[in-house]
């Protein structure tokens, strides 16, 4: 047992375990699909048109807005379509999307990195670069590296997420055997950019090997692997805190406000890459696992291949299968594989269709309670949200859930908690939109009503001001007109 | 005796003024109950409640002219939410006033637009855009889908755009999940 524990959790082993950890390297593919959105927010806009020609890591899709990254062809060949194409999103909604035909060549541009004496550049050109390398969080959630690293610039403590957490995703696990010299040195950039004094690389407890190895290539002091408990949902960035700092991260707030910052371990991989060799995230390590594969593994693939070519490779049964994406705890249901490879997509799970267990009541056996690993009540959120009552649930802290699903698992009644609770929050972000587009089109109308009382009022007083101005001009020219009889009448008067 | 009775005229002198001036420092002005009825409204500001916007429509609910079923964007939910707040039964939306439709905005063709102006007259949020004789557009952004401007134009070149779903404001169906 490590000496780190928390509340909470479920201890979930891996129901498919893998034949081999190495990572299999799949060829560039004929035909790349690069989702412009790959999570809420802004999308980037095309930079190339259909027809152009594109090298390997040229940059085809570019935002003004800081939160959205650039996207890069992954492949050498012919832009194809620019059109939308669905997303693994819960959804099943078509994003705006690029299309690109191989011409077989995989011909790159010049890469130009820093090298490996990272301190020629300045922190700034560092999270720059990482900004340019479109390198977003690949633990899932897909946040944008350089924001989060320029937030917790002067953090003293950096923490490495390495803890798959999933229990059916070995990617990380796969990465760190590979690579351990790069993303040591990956570490050393974060650290130098952020100026932090410590690392901690968190893994856990039953990746020996991945320990061993790491341990064997660090010279650094400041950096350090800790061993995590493999209970499920450790990897939750909160939780990780807590867990290796004894520091809770208050609601609404982020991790660096309180001088930490926390990296997935494929995202430091991606900033070796962008920032030493200048390459930018053009592939990532899916793990395709699931009951129906023959030979299930970690692959190395270039973003935006398609699901299909993919878990062909770990030969599918021929029966009609289940498909979820980014874990089996965590991850999205999606009907086919027709689908792409985005920069989030952690592991592909293809099962044989199994029979539902249909929802029964629930008993209030408290189980979701003793397993929520932030102490929320499942069990009260569950009625709340089943009633639209976002105010109830939204007093009951349905905001700091952090969907890992413990409660769902554990319900001997098979509820779908954290669906009800997706939905809760759904509905409560909804009812916050709806309100802030009320008052500003409360705001719009009454300055209407205002502007028309102010155009009303100028009017009138530049009426009165003309009326005023015309009787001043009659009265002087009655005088005038006055004054000239008054004149004639006094020549008449001589001639007379 | 005469002590208790000075000792409380003055007790009551005291209050009164505390009284008094709290009264004068801290009056409510208007009717408070307008801005709660007018935060429950739609703010699409159509008038198809037959009022000029639903302040003036949150005004007569107060004022006890108005019924509280005759906002059509509000649906049924904000009829119940008005008879919550005013503690009395609920209604059924009363259909004479128009239909709940889909959140939607207006665009329009710019290629048929004679630049007459009427649209941005209409438009209770100053939403519409252009000048006389030149093209003249909506901003999407700022429509509350009133379709005012639609009957004002001339040349009808106003036409309805319904909202793409995005992912961004997806509610997942419930229906979907709990009849697994």
């Amino acid at each position: 047992m490590s000496k780190h524990d928390f509340r909470g959790g479920v201890l979930i082993e891996n129901p498919y375990p893998l034949n081999q950890l190495s990572v299999v390297e799949v060829p560039p593919p004929k035909k790349a699909i690069y989702l412009l959105k790959q999570r809420e927010g802004a999308s980037a806009k095309p930079k190339v048109k259909v027809g152009q020609k594109v090298k390997v890591g040229q940059v085809i899709a570019v935002s003004n807005n800081d939160y959205c990254v650039p996207m890069h062809s992954s492949i050498s060949g012919v832009v194809s379509a620019i059109d939308d194409q669905p997303i693994a999103h819960s959804s099943g909604l078509k994003v705006p999307s690029i299309s690109i035909e191989s011409d077989g060549k995989d011909d790159w541009i010049s890469l130009k990195g820093c090298g490996e004496e990272v301190d020629k550049c300045t922190p700034d050109e560092i999270i720059e670069k990482i900004r340019n390398a479109g390198i977003v969080g690949m633990g899932g959630a897909g946040f944008p590296a350089h924001v989060k690293i320029k937030g917790a610039q002067g953090a003293k403590t950096i923490i490495i997420n390495a803890t798959e957490c999933d229990p059916a995703t070995l990617c990380d696990d796969a990465l760190m055997r590979k690579y351990p010299e790069e993303i040591i040195k990956g570490i050393e950039v974060l650290m130098y950019a952020c100026q932090s004094q410590k690392a901690i690389i968190a893994v856990e407890e039953d990746k020996v090997d991945a320990i061993i190895k790491l341990n064997q290539t660090i010279k650094n002091k400041n950096i350090c692997v800790e061993a995590v408990p493999i209970k499920y949902s450790t990897g939750a960035e909160k939780l990780l805190i807590k867990l290796l700092l004894d520091k809770v991260i208050p609601t609404g707030s982020f991790a660096s406000s309180s001088g930490v910052l926390c990296q997935n371990i494929a995202t430091v991989k991606a900033i070796y890459d962008a920032v030493v060799i200048g390459k930018p995230l053009v592939s990532r390590i899916v793990t395709v696992n699931g009951s129906a594969l023959k030979n299930p593994s970690n692959y190395e693939v270039r973003i935006g291949s398609s699901f299909s070519d993919i878990v062909k490779k770990s030969k599918p049964s021929a029966n009609p299968h289940e498909i979820r994406v980014g874990g089996m705890m965590m991850g999205v249901d999606v009907p086919d594989k027709n689908y792409s490879i985005c920069k989030i997509t952690s592991s592909i799970i293809v099962d044989e269709i199994k029979i539902k267990q249909k929802e029964s009541a629930c008993i209030r056996c408290s189980k979701c309670n003793e397993v929520c690993p932030i102490n929320l009540l499942p069990q009260q959120l569950f009625w709340f949200c089943k009633s639209d009552n976002t105010k109830k649930a939204s007093s009951y802290d349905l905001q700091d859930c952090i969907e890992c699903g413990c409660c769902s698992y554990v319900c001997p009644s098979h509820i779908p908690l954290v669906e009800y609770f997706q939905y809760g929050k759904a509905l409560v972000k909804k009812e916050l939109r709806e309100q802030e587009l009320a008052a500003k089109s409360r705001e719009r109308y009454e300055f209407k009503e205002f502007r028309l009382d102010r155009i009303k009022q100028e009017r009138d007083k530049m009426m009165a001001e003309k009326k005023a101005a015309l009787k001043a001009k009659m009265a002087k020219e009655k005088d005038n007109k006055a004054k000239i009889a008054e004149a004639l009448k006094r020549v008449n008067d001589k001639k007379k | 005796m005469i002590e208790a009775i000075i000792v409380f005229s003055i007790f009551a002198l005291l209050l009164g003024l505390v009284l008094g001036f709290s009264a004068k420092k801290f009056k409510v002005k208007g009717n408070p109950l307008v801005e709660q009825i007018n935060s429950i409204l739609p703010q699409t500001q159509c008038g198809q409640c037959t009022y000029a916007g639903c302040k003036p429509y949150a005004e007569a609910i107060a004022k006890g002219e108005a019924k509280i079923n005759q906002c059509p964007p509000g649906g049924q939910e904000g009829v119940d939410a008005l008879a919550e707040l005013l503690n009395v039964d609920t209604l059924p939306l009363n259909e004479e006033h128009g239909e709940t439709k889909p959140k939607h905005v207006v665009e329009i063709d710019e290629e048929l637009c004679i630049g007459c102006t009427l649209c941005i007259q209409a438009c209770p949020v100053d939403a519409i855009l252009g000048a006389s004789k030149v093209m003249t557009t909506v901003i999407a952004s700022e429509c509350t889908g009133c379709d005012l401007c639609i009957p004002v134009c001339p040349v009808d070149c106003i036409y309805l755009i319904d909202l793409k779903p995005s992912m961004d404001e997806y509610v997942p169906n419930m229906e979907k999940v709990t009849n697994v």
